[in-house]
């Protein structure tokens, strides 16, 4: 009995010991993560003082909750609010809708047969997501500027006698932000499903083949099905990043033309905190995003708890 | 979440904060001996007003380097972009910069000296030329301050009522005047008949030079602030200027706000739409900034412009006014020029101080008060319009009084003249003082000149000598005079608001948050406006800006605008009644 205890015992120990050195393997990275996403929440004490630099913030007033009251204060600041979120979520929406495009380029991609073409493509549609975006607007604006390369050709083509106004004007601003997006990622998205449609195994291609599938059956019935998880994992983690549609984007295409559909929560709170510099109302709204977001990741959860029976987190 | 930039910076600022207050001990003012200058000295310089990033270079920064053994490092938050954000940053983090140049309005220099960030220096002046000379000056400039942190910004010894520019004004109509001279000299009554005027010279322009790209008008959008700056600045020819979302008269008789239903700001608006519905704006505007449309300035190809130092001091190159094509003022019937009244006790909204943590204050101080003497002003405000060295740019004939030598007709005003090695070599434009900062005014006399003023465009000698064909044509039609402020003079077309000591005070935050979005309201509005399709978008347009700038708390700004422009006035009418 004994002897038996003793081993069991011993295992335990090892098995401990071994745990402690897995636990000093991930470590560093409990430290990164609680440095970079939990130690900054503590910036959230902003939100609550009436914060003006140069003054320290124990020299400054403590306000409480007086921010938050204020974006609900009044109508006109709630609509705007509002549609900020708006904007917001439809740009987020419209990303998300779009995500299966990726994968419909990867399939196509992988039917090219030629190869040095397929890898051309391949390359010249992912270098775009190596370009910034203040890069991107450069050449938006050499492109479609009053006096860019476009306006500049139908003009002497004799098509137009005024400069059509691309980037100046509030007309289908999510459209033409959407069209920029897919340019830059379509390239880059469809990377990890050419990875999974290469991971595919190949003799189900072959049963089809005797079973007479022609190219479309076999894109229908074995590529497509097979991606799917991929993609669905690809929407889950798109979806958690709701309310994080970036800012680099849109900061750079905004103007006073289209800042009432342009502008998403991120832009918002930059455009509060650092141009109309009020660090403690800006701060306040970063806090309700987070919110926002914690409450759309729950719903996500409960829903993917009811549809496919297990949860996501 | 985790792409908090905000959350990240604030913590980042927050951890110098930290930092920063534990390395309160070490600090070392191993002060100099007094006029040891031997071990060179770097000044990270604070300029809220230069237009240059970076280490000076040139003849200044060789005449700084002799005298005082010091290199400017400046860091300009105009170049870096993004409104008050350096400001603050640096401020948080508990060091703005060893030499610091600061706008000092809503309250900052109090802000600054509360938080330890600045120097007193009562001990470093002591006995100094500046204390002696403009001690009442800096006594205004600190004001309510226990000590002495701030130095004035342009004192002046002319009375608070004499115009504060030289042969220039800020503000007035200046077209182009080989084209208004073409049309037969028409007579312009108002601001609609100067588009009416506008638009034949277009077309006479574009006829004339082949070319399209022509336009009557051009706007950019970087100097926005409380409302569109371009549309202000015509409200600023009828004797308005701006205080915060109140235009305020120059003789305090009116003060209007800007979206009442008798403002110029929004009859402004009104012409601007009216003139781009007849194709006389540029449609580089709404995308375009500074840079771009001065250079279009500096080809000619804009025909009106509301200021001379954007289109005169650009266009009128010996070679184009030799040419007989140059920028001129044009009278406008009823207009009434603003113009800067002189600051017998210095401009209180601008100010140097030496910064908490600066090494060797005392040498910083030295050069401080080398910049109000008569050399120090020469030099470092040449790029405002002052002389530059004597020896080099000018220098003082038999009688005594100052000319201009052949390298400074060259160089001046600032031109990509070759500077000579002895003297620093590289080129005089690169080599003017960034600082950008105005210590005594242009139009006050240099002793070393003869009592002759700084501003070298005044000098007998310079008018006489500058008399181009376009020149004397302008001066023949305008009744003989010399210079435009002197026709404005004689006409009594100058609206000149007393000089104070006036600055705004500092501002509730949560008006100052209601300002920040109801600012980016009025100024996207008002774009919108100019470019609107038909009369009923643009008085959509309107009604919408007017309805959110409400809503958003407009009429409380107001009140802090009225009290202050109020004050403003009751400073005015005291300074003009010294």
């Amino acid at each position: 009995m004994s002897e038996v205890t003793n081993t069991k015992d011993n295992h335990i120990g090892k098995s401990k010991s071994v745990g402690f050195k897995y636990f000093l393997c991930i470590l560093p990275f409990i430290i990164l993560v609680f440095l970079f996403s939990y130690f900054p929440l503590h910036g959230w004490i902003y939100a609550f003082y009436d914060y003006k630099p140069p003054r320290s913030l124990s020299q400054c007033e403590f306000v409480g909750l007086k921010w938050f009251k204020m974006l609900v204060s009044n109508p006109t600041q709630v609509k705007q609010l509002v549609q900020v979120l708006k904007n917001t979520f439809v740009m987020s929406l419209l990303g998300i809708a779009t995500s299966i495009l990726p994968l419909f380029f990867a399939v196509f991609l992988n039917e090219i047969k030629n190869k040095k073409f397929k890898s051309f493509v391949q390359t010249f549609t992912t270098l775009p997501n190596f370009i910034s975006w203040v890069l991107v607007f450069s050449v938006a604006f050499a492109l479609f500027s009053s006096n860019g390369m476009v306006n500049t050709f139908l003009h002497q083509m004799g098509c137009i006698k005024t400069p059509i106004k691309f980037l100046d004007s509030d007309s289908y601003t999510y459209l033409k932000m959407l069209l920029w997006g897919l340019w830059k990622g379509l390239g880059w998205g469809s990377i990890i499903y050419l990875a999974s449609i290469a991971s595919i195994d190949q003799e189900l291609y072959e049963a089809a083949s005797i079973d007479g599938a022609g190219r479309f059956q076999k894109i229908l019935y074995i590529t497509i099905p097979e991606l799917l998880p991929t993609f669905f994992v690809m929407l889950m983690m798109a979806v958690s990043n709701f309310l994080n549609n970036g800012m680099d984007q849109y900061f750079v295409f905004q103007n006073s033309f289209n800042k009432e559909h342009i502008q998403v929560l991120d832009l918002y709170v930059y455009n509060i905190g650092m141009t109309g510099s009020s660090y403690s109302l800006a701060t306040a709204i970063s806090m309700l995003k987070s919110i926002v977001s914690i409450a759309l990741l729950s719903l996500c959860n409960v829903v993917s708890k009811l549809t496919r029976g297990e949860t996501i987190v | 979440m985790k792409n908090k930039v905000l959350s990240l910076l604030l913590c980042g600022s927050m951890v110098a904060t930290m930092f920063a207050g534990c390395g309160k001990s070490s600090a070392s003012k191993s002060a100099s001996a007094k006029g040891d200058y031997s071990d060179e000295l770097t000044l990270d310089v604070y300029d809220d007003f230069a237009n240059y990033n970076g280490v000076q270079t040139g003849w200044f920064a060789k005449i700084i380097k002799d005298k005082f053994n010091i290199k400017l490092n400046v860091i300009a938050p105009n170049v870096a972009g993004g409104g008050d954000t350096l400001y603050q940053t640096r401020t948080a983090a508990g060091d703005l910069g060893d030499l610091i140049l600061v706008g000092t309005s809503n309250g900052r220099l109090k802000d600054l000296v509360d938080s330890g960030l600045v120097l007193n220096l009562d001990d470093y002046m002591k006995g100094k030329d500046v204390t002696k000379n403009y001690g009442n000056a800096i006594k205004a400039a600190n004001k309510g301050l226990d000590g002495t942190y701030a130095m004035p910004y342009s004192v002046s010894q002319d009375s608070a009522t004499t115009p504060g520019e030289g042969t220039e004004p800020t503000f007035g109509p200046y077209v182009r005047w080989d084209y208004y001279k073409e049309m037969g000299y028409p007579e312009v009554k108002d601001l609609n008949g100067l588009l009416d005027m506008l638009e034949k010279m277009q077309e006479m322009a574009r006829e004339k030079e082949g070319k399209k790209d022509i336009y009557a008008l051009s706007f950019f959008k970087d100097w926005d602030g409380n409302m569109m700056n371009n549309a202000k600045q015509p409200t600023c020819m009828y004797g308005y200027d701006e205080l915060g979302f109140v235009l305020s008269k120059y003789d305090g008789s009116e003060d209007v706000d800007i979206l009442a239903d008798n403002s110029p700001y929004l009859d402004v608006l009104k012409l601007y739409y009216e003139a781009n519905k007849r194709g006389l704006v540029d449609p580089d505007s709404t995308t375009q900034n500074y840079d771009t449309m001065s250079s279009k300035y500096s080809h000619g190809k804009i025909l009106f412009c509301p200021w001379p130092w954007a289109s005169k001091s650009l266009f009128n190159t010996q070679e184009n006014t030799s040419a007989g094509k140059g920028y001129q003022m044009i009278p406008i019937s009823n207009m009434k020029i603003f113009s800067y009244g002189a600051t017998p006790d210095g401009n209180t909204s601008q100010a140097i101080c030496i910064g908490s943590k600066a090494k060797d204050p005392q040498r910083i101080a030295d050069f401080i008060d080398w910049l109000y003497s008569p050399e120090g002003v020469e030099c470092n405000e040449q790029g405002n319009g002052a002389q530059g060295p004597k020896g080099l740019s000018w220098d003082l004939d038999k009688d005594g009084k100052p000319y201009l030598t052949e390298f400074g007709k060259k160089a001046l005003p600032s031109n990509d003249t070759k500077v000579p090695k002895e003297w620093g070599g590289g080129s005089w434009k690169d080599g003017v003082s960034a600082l950008n900062f105005k210590c005594v005014s242009l139009e006050d006399p240099d002793k070393n000149a003869g009592g002759a003023k700084y501003d070298y465009t005044t000098w007998e000698s310079y008018i006489s000598a500058a008399q181009t064909p376009i020149d004397k044509d302008w001066s023949e039609h305008m009744g003989g005079a010399k210079t435009t402020m002197e026709y404005l003079k004689n006409n009594d077309m100058l609206g000149i608001a007393p000089g104070t000591t006036y600055s705004t005070p500092e501002e509730d935050s949560n008006i100052s948050t209601i300002r920040g979005q109801v600012k980016a309201t009025i100024v996207d509005n008002s774009w919108k406006m100019i470019f609107a399709k038909d009369d009923a978008e643009f008085d959509s347009i309107k009604a919408n800006m007017i309805k959110t700038a409400k809503g958003l708390g407009y009429e409380d700004c107001l009140k802090v605008d009225f009290k202050n422009a109020k004050d403003q006035n009751a400073a005015r009418k005291k300074a003009a009644s010294k």
